[in-house]
C-alpha cells in the first residue's frame, strides 16, 4: 500500500445552524513510523510521525493536539466544535522531520 | 446425635462458600484502588500533573475490550464537564499502560469546542490498560480506564 502523504481531509456536517455544537472530522495521510519497526531486510525504518495538531477557527486556535508515534498510520481525529460564526476551519499538522500539511474547510450556515 | 450432624456440616460449609463468593462479587464492583497504578505509569502522571489526584468519574471512555489488530485501535473519550468559559475541559490526556510510549497523546481545548469529545485510533503494542485523564481549567482531575485485550502487536 502506499500512501499520498500529506494528503489531507477535514470533514463538516452540511446544513449548519449557528450556534450547533458540530462533528469534526479530519484525516491526513502519514505513515506514523514508531522507529521500532524493521523493513524487509531487516533495516530499522525510522521514525516519521505527526506530532503537532493546530486547529484554528477563524482567526482563533481552538484546539491544540500533542501527539507521540502511538498514533495510528494516517492519523484520523474526530471532535466537536460549536459553530457560533462563519469562518474558516484550518488543521496544521507536523511532523519530526520539519514537514507541515494543512487543510482547511469553510463553516457555512443554512439560512 | 451431637449437633454436629453431617446436616449441619452441610449448611455451614454452604454459608461460608456463599460468603466468600458474596466477597468476590463485592471486590468486582468496588474501583481499582490507588496502588494499582504501575510504577512507570505513576511517573508519567508525575511528571505530567505533579502531586494532583486523579479521581474517578466524569469521564467516559469507549474501546474495544478485544482488539484484534493492536495498529488500530478505536479510542473514544466523553466527559460531561461543561465547557463553558469560566470553567472547561482543558485538556484530554490518554495513557497507555504497556506501549513503549506510555504518554500517548494530548489534546488541548478551549471552550469553543463546546462538547468534551474526542475520538481518535491509536496503536498498541500488547494487552494494556488504556487511561483517559481529563483535566478541567482550574486543575481538577478526572479519569477513567479500561482493559484492552490486543492479539496483534501494533508497535513493532
Amino acid at each position: 500500500m502506499t500512501i499520498e502523504v500529506g494528503a489531507a481531509r477535514v470533514l463538516v456536517p452540511t446544513g449548519i445552524r449557528r450556534g450547533d455544537v458540530i462533528d469534526v472530522r479530519a484525516l491526513v495521510e502519514q505513515p506514523m513510523a514508531t522507529g521500532l519497526f524493521r523493513d524487509a531486510r531487516g533495516n530499522p525504518i525510522p521514525a516519521y510521525f505527526i506530532n503537532d495538531v493546530s486547529v484554528t477557527y477563524g482567526d482563533r486556535e481552538v484546539a491544540h493536539f500533542v501527539w507521540s508515534s502511538g498514533i495510528s498510520r494516517d492519523p484520523f481525529v474526530e471532535f466537536s466544535l460549536r459553530a457560533d460564526r462563519e469562518a474558516a476551519l484550518k488543521f496544521v499538522w507536523k511532523d519530526n522531520k520539519g514537514g507541515v500539511f494543512q487543510q482547511s474547510v469553510d463553516i457555512k450556515f443554512i439560512t | 446425635m451431637s449437633g454436629f450432624s453431617r446436616r449441619w456440616f452441610l449448611h455451614a460449609s454452604g454459608l461460608a462458600f456463599l460468603a466468600l463468593g458474596v466477597r468476590r462479587l463485592a471486590a468486582l464492583g468496588a474501583p481499582r484502588p490507588r496502588d494499582d497504578v504501575p510504577w512507570k505509569v505513576q511517573q508519567v502522571l508525575k511528571q505530567l500533573f505533579g502531586d494532583r489526584p486523579v479521581q474517578d468519574g466524569h469521564v467516559q471512555l469507549d474501546v474495544p475490550t478485544v482488539a484484534a489488530d493492536g495498529r488500530v485501535v478505536p479510542v473514544m473519550i466523553e466527559s460531561d464537564l461543561p465547557m463553558a468559559a469560566e470553567r472547561y475541559v482543558k485538556a484530554v490526556h490518554l495513557l497507555v499502560d504497556n506501549n513503549p510510549d506510555i504518554h500517548l497523546a494530548e489534546f488541548r481545548l478551549t471552550p469553543q469546542i463546546g462538547q468534551a469529545f474526542v475520538s481518535t485510533r491509536i496503536k498498541m503494542r500488547m494487552t494494556s490498560p488504556i487511561r483517559a485523564i481529563v483535566e478541567t481549567s482550574d486543575g481538577a482531575l478526572w479519569g477513567a480506564a479500561a482493559d484492552v485485550r490486543v492479539t496483534v502487536n501494533g508497535c513493532g
